[in-house]
């Protein structure tokens, strides 16, 4: 009897869902917080559920698209198309200017990763074949150029600074009885 | 506009879609009139909390709070599929493994090197 009561306790633990310790000791829960209808459900199958769930995202039923469902934890959440907020019209009255969002519109899995701040999906004032070609060119050609610069260089030919007197041999604190090396000089006073 | 060429992965403008002044079709037409009808509705149920002079609380965004949950709570769908666990496997239990093994070698290796004094210094800045 005590082992029956027991499994049942465990059973309430596990299954009790909902706030409050009292739910886990009672196996129901409070009444309190939206209703499980109006909150992300499991991925809808048959056309009817796909109508409610389009109606309770205040979606068009032709335009509410689930996530596939492939058990990664969508549910019936619906499936916006990738478009960052920066690509909404500036110009258009929103409820909230800075999120470029009314209130109640179906928001993207994503929208926090979309905001203004973020992701920017808006496109590119110049082509993008273009703009790469122009760069990595541009990059490409002065890497050339300074390759040939290195290996054919262009200025005057240099070479170290000649002294008169054997390389200044005395002053520099040579010998005077040894007979230092002849230094080959290249100029002529 | 004729000759926009959009960037590829970006999408045109709902403002420079031809579809916005050239397409007449009753379907098309009455797709846009339904959304808008959505929209205003919206619109109507936002405005009319916003403007109610007896109000003291926050306006809630059902939207919202629906977005919250579903991002809170992904367990409540997740079901154990080949790609989900490989994923899982990856990101949880890979990391572990290679990184004990990783740092074991090399601690290792560099506790060999100071025994036998080969351990480069040069840089070390505590002296």
């Amino acid at each position: 009897m005590a082992g029956v009561g027991f499994r049942r306790w465990a059973q309430a633990l596990t299954k009790g869902k909902g706030p409050g310790f009292s739910a886990l000791l009672s196996g129901s829960r409070a009444a309190s917080g939206p209703s499980k209808d109006t909150m992300v459900g499991p991925c809808p199958e048959t056309a009817e559920e796909r109508a409610a769930a389009a109606k309770k995202y205040s979606m068009r039923v032709e335009d509410y698209e689930p996530h596939p469902d492939k058990g990664e934890g969508y549910g019936d959440y619906p499936k916006l198309p990738d478009r960052s907020q920066h690509e909404r019209d500036p110009w258009y009255k929103w409820d909230h200017p800075d999120l470029r969002r009314n209130w109640g519109e179906p928001m993207h899995w994503d929208f926090d990763m979309f905001i203004r701040n973020r992701v920017d999906t808006s496109p590119s004032p110049v082509a993008w074949a273009t703009a790469c070609k122009q760069l990595f060119g541009f990059i490409g050609f002065m890497l050339f150029m300074f390759y040939l610069g290195e290996k054919f260089p262009a200025y005057q030919p240099v070479a170290p600074k000649q002294y008169p007197y054997n390389g200044l041999y005395l002053e520099k604190g040579g010998d005077p009885e040894k007979q230092p090396e002849e230094v080959k000089i290249n100029y002529e006073i | 506009m004729a000759d926009y060429q959009e960037a590829p992965l970006a999408t045109r403008p709902k403002t420079l879609d031809p579809n916005e002044y050239f397409n007449l079709s009753s379907q098309f037409r009455k797709a846009e009139t339904d959304r808008a009808s959505i929209r205003a509705n919206l619109k109507r149920q936002y405005q009319t909390q916003l403007n109610n002079p007896h109000r003291k609380e926050l306006i809630e965004d059902p939207a919202l709070t629906r977005w919250v949950h579903a991002r809170a709570n992904p367990y409540l769908n997740f079901r154990p599929t080949f790609k989900t666990s490989l994923l899982g496997m990856l990101f949880g239990v890979v990391p572990l493994f290679t990184l004990y093994f990783v740092f074991k070698t090399d601690r290792d290796r560099n506790e060999e090197m100071r025994k036998a004094g080969t351990f480069d210094r040069r840089f070390a800045l505590s002296s």
